[in-house]
């Protein structure tokens, strides 16, 4: 334990595994789930459970990791649990999010963005041109309104699943709460060595992929497709009503 | 007072066509009567004052008079006239020059922008105070009232008057307040774009200064709407027990509002103090790992595809559960064949109604049977059965086809007769001769 009210709080692993919010805190960890301050609940008891939970999760081929910046995930380090790769569409929008977060108007907002502020943004930062091209990335030749579209909609899923993954906090259809956990997007370009050497570093972690091509080169659209080890299938492409299955199937005992 | 039907009101309010069109000389000119009115204690202002303040608004706000000063006064104030912002007060038409005031809705345009109506713990204090006293003076005098006079003048009018205006204007304060909020977040942001570093103290400090005063003003606010709600639910019951139905509507209203008063304070505060610990996570976060912003340059550099390789983020991703189910045995299903039966229905013969030619025969057998006139006709030929609608339009038919069918003739006088029930027609006789079928 951390300190001595967390030894006082949780004594060993079973206490963990006995409480309330342990099953819904655990199932959200191994679904890519990042957890904040703003997670009340869990993240006290992350912050509780540390020195039980993460010998345990290690069996499970998984890292629990918690960051300087106020929260945690669990990276895996082998294929036991299962693990994907953000894809193209995800770390575009979820690098703009995070320069979002970075931008001292969003104090103004108090953190609060909007789908067509990230999209403004996103054309601003990429160029119109550029983000149609990433998003589109099989059409040599495009049709400028349905590219549009494409790129509204590639946004809209891409955000949709990184506020599932604890990256925002959807608050209504178009509005969304930047978290702490927006400055993972950002990792690599931190620290004051050169930004090649940390990407290497973060690499040989496990903590992210590198892609040897830029994603505008044929790397399709980009769901899922940048991993370097075999991932199961299932897991690894992030479809929109992949929530609603796995819930589904959270019902048997 | 219960808040009137929106629906209504805008419908109204569209079809009158309202609207406002105010240039910012307009409301400098409006600014400068209504503190020219304030001090100088008047109440109206004849034209030539009017012109001289207008000349005064044009020297100091440096605008130009292309047609003369005089000229474009006269067409302010016909604007603002038309606008129901300035009124002619002294009904001398063209008799003399005319004498004008500030209508309300110009007073209260200009004090939105002259008065810095933030609720403070000082104005909170004094509102409240006062509030509270003239509440205890309802509710003592809602024990005593002996008469509906009574009720009217110490309960009713104070209820609907004096508590509307002071928690109305606790209510404009709370308004103001929220405005000021807004001017600090656009204060903070302004100072770390500007000063990043640099401004993470002066953040923190107005960031804590305005926790505090919600905090505060939040706390006095539950302590006093708790006591004015104590008052006013003794006057509703008090109103309830001796059947006041108008004072007990007027206690309502009252509660209503003074609810909203109290809801204001920790609405705020919870917003306040959500905003609070983001922009302190923000500062502590990002403001202090980041002093000289490189991560923002790097990331942007990242995106615009000039930072190097591009990368993706490691996430678990396990498996769902999945759900064995039992095979659920479907029956199969029928083979397809086609009909052998004849889809159409044979038809059945049925003979067709003429009613033309069956009233034409009853006149023929009403003729025959020694019927001579159109009423008796009619008597014998309606059905006695009927309504009077049915037989007054087959009355018509009747008539219209005993003169085709039989000769006819009629006096010059044309007297009526009654041709059954409720019905009476024109006595035409008929004469004895062959009647066409």
């Amino acid at each position: 334990m951390n300190d001595a009210n967390a030894d006082a709080r949780f004594a060993t692993l079973e206490d963990v595994i006995r409480d309330d919010a342990f099953p819904e805190l655990d199932m959200a960890l191994r679904r890519g789930r990042h957890v904040d301050r703003d997670d009340v609940v869990w993240y006290a008891l992350l912050v509780d459970a540390q020195d039980h939970l993460e010998p345990l999760y290690r069996r499970y081929g998984c890292e629990l990791v918690h960051k300087s910046d106020g929260y945690f995930y669990l990276l895996p380090t082998d294929d036991r649990l299962g693990r994907r790769h953000l894809s193209p569409p995800e770390m575009l929008v979820g690098q703009a999010m995070a320069l979002l977060y970075l931008d001292p108007a969003a104090v103004e907002t108090g953190g609060v963005v909007t789908r067509e502020h990230v999209l403004g943004h996103l054309a601003g930062v990429v160029g119109s041109d550029a983000l149609v091209q990433m998003m589109n990335p099989k059409r040599r030749r495009h049709d400028e309104r349905a590219a549009a579209e494409t790129v509204r909609q590639a946004v809209a899923g891409a955000l949709r699943r990184l506020a599932g993954l604890g990256f925002v906090e959807g608050i209504d259809d178009s509005r969304y709460r930047l978290r702490p956990s927006l400055l993972r997007f950002a990792e690599p370009l931190r620290g004051s060595g050169s930004p090649a050497a940390r990407l290497a570093e973060l690499a040989r972690a496990g903590e992210i992929v590198v892609e040897e091509e830029g994603p505008g080169s044929d790397h399709g659209s980009g769901e899922g497709e940048l991993t370097d080890e075999p991932v199961d299938d299932a897991s690894s492409v992030a479809e929109p009503d992949d929530d609603a299955k796995a819930g589904d199937d959270e019902m048997i005992p | 007072m219960s808040a009137p039907d929106p629906r209504p009101l805008v419908t109204s309010l569209y079809r009158r066509g309202v609207a406002l069109e105010l240039h910012t000389i307009d409301l400098c000119f409006l600014a400068a009567l209504a503190v020219h009115a304030e001090r100088g204690g008047v109440a109206s202002f004849q034209e030539d004052q009017l012109f001289d303040i207008f000349e005064q608004v044009l020297a100091l706000t440096k605008e130009t008079a292309p047609g003369g000063a005089k000229k474009r006064a006269s067409s302010v104030v016909r604007r603002l006239r038309e606008q129901k912002l300035l009124v002619r007060v002294d009904g001398a038409g063209v008799m003399r020059s005319g004498e004008y005031a500030l209508t309300r809705l110009a007073t209260g345009i200009v004090s939105f922008y002259l008065e810095d109506e933030a609720l403070t713990r000082e104005s909170l204090d004094v509102l409240a105070g006062t509030l509270t006293a003239c509440l205890e003076g309802v509710a003592a005098a809602a024990r005593t009232a002996d008469s509906d006079e009574v009720w009217r003048t110490q309960v009713i009018g104070p209820l609907r008057l004096t508590i509307f205006e002071l928690a109305g204007g606790i209510e404009r304060r709370q308004r103001g307040l929220d405005l000021q909020q807004e001017a600090f977040q656009r204060e903070i942001a302004a100072l770390l774009a500007t000063d990043w570093f640099g401004a993470v103290e002066r953040c923190t400090k107005l960031l804590d200064t305005t926790s505090a005063m919600l905090h505060e003003l939040n706390e006095m606010l539950l302590r006093h709407t708790h006591r004015f709600g104590e008052l006013l639910v003794e006057v509703l019951e008090r109103a309830a027990d001796v059947d006041q139905p108008e004072a007990e509507r007027a206690a309502r209203d009252a509660i209503e509002q003074l609810e909203r008063v109290g809801a204001w304070g920790a609405a705020r505060q919870r917003a306040w103090s959500d905003y609070h610990e983001w922009v302190h996570r923000y500062l502590r976060d990002v403001v202090r790992l980041d002093p000289s912003r490189t991560i923002v340059h790097r990331l942007r550099e990242q995106l615009a595809g000039r930072g190097g390789k591009h990368y993706a983020l490691t996430i678990a991703s396990a498996p769902a559960f999945r759900l064995l189910r039992a095979p659920v045995e479907v029956a199969p299903q029928p083979p397809v064949r086609s009909p052998k039966k004849e889809r159409e229905q044979k038809l059945d013969v049925v003979a067709s109604s003429d009613p033309d030619a069956e009233l034409r025969a009853s006149i023929s057998g009403a003729i025959a049977a020694g019927a001579r006139s159109l009423a008796a006709v009619t008597a014998r030929v309606c059905p006695p059965d009927a309504d009077v609608d049915t037989r007054f339009k087959a009355a018509g038919r009747v008539a219209q086809l005993v003169s085709a069918m039989a000769s006819v003739s009629a006096t010059l006088e044309r007297p009526w007769g009654a041709a059954g029930e409720g019905i009476l027609v024109e006595e035409w006789s008929i004469r004895d001769e062959e009647i066409s079928s």
